[in-house]
């Protein structure tokens, strides 16, 4: 290899030495500041191709998108004086770079830290100021939006970072104060079912009452028209019977009395008789005497 | 960035160089002694395993220039590669140019700079799935389990991969969030019963909205409540109302089968009753008019002749009832007290209609005896006492 060759080789050497301490490339995901000797000469570097002089500044790159810091789920008291597990999380990003840097020195758990105490204490006071009802249904977003401009004005100037949002993921009872809503929703429960089969019994009771009824009412009727018919019936026959045995009731109780006799005295009944009879007038005697 | 120096890290590289066919396809239009300097790095390489030996030898055996162009070429060649892409029709590319945003392709061969840009590739056409079941309160101080369902695709591919970190995580503790947020201004009995469907809607609107919020990209296609039930210690309890509601149903059905068979029966029976009584009625009067006609006409031919009429009835009739009966005869004048009557074997040697004999046993017929015949001796002791009183 030639001499020339050599010091051209450590002359590309060298100028890519330099190039590749004095370019740097910003991502799209990220921000950057500039320091020269610790001190920020370039704030908020954009994503793109920069310089910095080589050995003189250097950069730090910090996370443009938007972070979640997640907190652990903890206790707090509601003004009813019931404890609550409320796990909540918090969208966030930097904001002001120089800012963000000089609050946490570009750490992240520190930043996360900050917020989260902060998070801590904010819903905290919110919590103590509301019933569970309040917190669970009604107050949701205001409590949030609050938090979240709580924090803002807190996070914005010192630590350069913009909250976005604020956002309760889960509001949940200790162990012993579910147990004690499991007990009142079984006991609900069971008054429902109780209240439905009593429903059942009154409807049922009502429609079997009401079909007695019915039928008593239906049964009474019918007796008292058939009793009606009947005895529109005998008053009829009466009346004719009537104005035909007026004519002359004697002879009526004569033939009504054979008929009897016919009727009464059935075959093969035995009948004692005495001679003297009107029967037998002429059994004796030819003249009836 | 390993290309970034070639001088350093270049002859490792060769043996990769060797292998790709793009190096054979375009050897032809490369000078000779390339060719020759390739050759001479294949015998090489036979015998040789690591990249630091490698270079070793080369700058031992080989000529530097030949070695520096072969380099030179892989180079292109590699970049070559790397300045073409495809994209499939299920992605978007992100283009970076410099780390700086620069273009979204679509599906197809793409070009792009090597070491300048850099392509990030997103799928924005495949229906992603998220699924969640928690356990949550409802606006009346319930708990219930819910179980959700969340269909999303990527919209906005440079926000998904640019502008929040973790999406997909984002997306899940968004949705819990707002299925949360639903279910806890919710009551419970809507959400377990007709209130799914709204509820859904509901939190797709809150969690869309979070979603833009936090710039994610994603848009929420459909979000589905699987399940919503109540968490298992008061399942009993519930179960026990569904049930509950049955008997109910049940009862009021008996209740009403029983209504719909008494009441028919007892209308049918009205109606019989009135219809029997009708049919008495015609009956009775029918008797009636038949009886006073036939008595009328009877009068009318009695007037006429009064006493034959009578006397003719009157035999007749007692002809009628003596003709049937067995007849005995007692002449009380005759004045025998003690008076034997068989008639247990009159009755015997009468001709019996059918039945009688059934009807009447042989106590029977001693019993009937009795009576006879007190009856008899009560009407001679009469007889004779008064006889005797009138002697």
């Amino acid at each position: 290899m030639s001499p020339k060759a050599m010091i051209g080789i450590i002359i590309a050497g060298v100028l890519l030495l330099v190039a590749s301490q004095g370019l740097y490339v910003v991502n799209e995901k990220e921000r950057a500041i500039k320091l020269q000797f610790g001190e920020v000469v370039g704030d908020d570097i954009q994503p793109g191709l920069h310089w910095k002089t080589p050995f003189v500044q250097n950069v730090k790159k910090f996370d443009a998108r938007v972070l979640t810091l997640d907190t652990n789920p903890s206790r707090y008291l509601t003004s009813g004086k019931k404890y609550v597990i409320v796990d909540s999380f918090a969208k966030w990003r930097i904001k002001d770079v120089k800012a963000y840097y000089r609050a946490t020195s570009g750490n992240r758990f520190e930043a996360s830290n900050l917020l989260s105490n902060l998070l801590n204490k904010g819903l905290r006071d919110e919590f103590a100021s509301r019933t569970l009802h309040e917190v669970v249904s009604g107050e949701r977003d205001e409590l949030m939006t609050k938090m979240t401009q709580l924090l803002n004005e807190n996070t914005q100037e010192e630590l350069g970072v913009e909250v976005l949002d604020v956002r309760v993921k889960a509001i949940d009872l200790p162990d012993d104060l579910s147990n004690s809503v499991y007990n009142r929703m079984s006991a609900e429960r069971e008054r429902e079912a109780r209240e439905q089969r009593s429903q059942g019994k009154e409807l049922a009771e009502g429609i079997q009452a009401d079909a007695d009824r019915q039928k008593t009412v239906i049964e009474a009727e019918a007796y008292r028209d058939a009793e009606r018919i009947r005895g529109e019936g005998d008053a009829e026959a009466a009346r004719i019977y009537a104005s035909a045995y007026s004519k002359d009731p004697e002879f009526y109780s004569f033939t009504r009395s054979l008929k009897a006799y016919q009727e009464t005295f059935k075959e093969n009944d035995v009948i004692l008789l005495q001679p003297d009879s009107d029967f037998f007038r002429y059994l004796k005697d030819s003249k009836g005497q | 960035m390993a290309w970034n120096e070639p001088g350093g890290k270049g002859n490792p590289n060769d043996p990769w160089g060797n292998n790709n066919r793009g190096n054979n396809n375009r050897g032809g239009n490369q000078p000779p002694d390339l060719d020759e300097a390739l050759k001479q790095l294949m015998d090489k390489l036979n015998g040789l395993f690591g990249g630091g030996n490698n270079r070793g030898n080369n700058s031992k055996s080989g000529g530097g220039g030949g070695l520096f162009g072969v380099a030179i070429l892989v180079l292109v060649l590699m970049l070559g590669f790397q300045s073409v892409y495809t994209l499939d029709e299920t992605q978007q590319g992100v283009v970076m140019r410099l780390g700086k945003y620069l273009k979204t392709e679509n599906a197809g061969l793409r070009f792009k700079i090597p070491l300048v840009d850099q392509v990030v590739r997103v799928n924005t056409t495949q229906v992603r799935n998220a699924e969640i079941k928690e356990r949550m309160l409802t606006e009346d101080e319930n708990i219930v389990e819910v179980e959700l369902n969340v269909q999303y695709r990527v919209m906005d591919p440079v926000a998904f991969a640019l502008r929040v970190e973790q999406p997909e995580r984002t997306l899940l503790s968004a949705a819990e969030s707002a299925l949360r947020h639903e279910v806890g201004s919710t009551a419970m009995d809507p959400i377990l019963t007709v209130g799914r469907a709204v509820l859904a809607d509901q939190v797709q609107v809150r969690l869309q909205n979070y979603l833009d919020r936090y710039q994610t990209g994603m848009v929420i296609s459909q979000i589905n409540i699987k399940d919503a039930r109540p968490p298992a210690q008061v399942k009993a309890a519930f179960d026990d109302v569904q049930k509950a509601k049955q008997d109910k149903e049940r009862l009021i059905n008996e209740a009403e089968a029983y209504a719909n068979s008494i009441v028919p029966e007892a209308r049918g029976r009205a109606q019989r009753q009135l219809e029997e009584a009708s049919a008495y009625k015609s009956r009775i009067v029918a008797r009636a008019e038949g009886e006073a006609e036939r008595f009328e006409s009877l009068y009318g031919e009695y007037r006429n002749a009064p006493k034959v009429t009578r006397e003719r009835l009157y035999i007749e009739a007692v002809t009628n009832v003596y003709t049937n009966a067995s007849k005995v005869l007692v002449d009380v004048e005759g004045g025998n007290n003690m008076m034997y009557l068989p008639l247990d074997q009159l009755m015997k040697n009468m001709p019996k209609p059918a039945g009688v004999q059934d009807i009447m046993s042989s106590s029977d017929i001693s019993r009937l005896t009795d009576q006879v015949l007190r009856e008899v001796r009560s009407r001679q002791s009469t007889t004779t006492s008064s006889r005797r009183e009138g002697r």
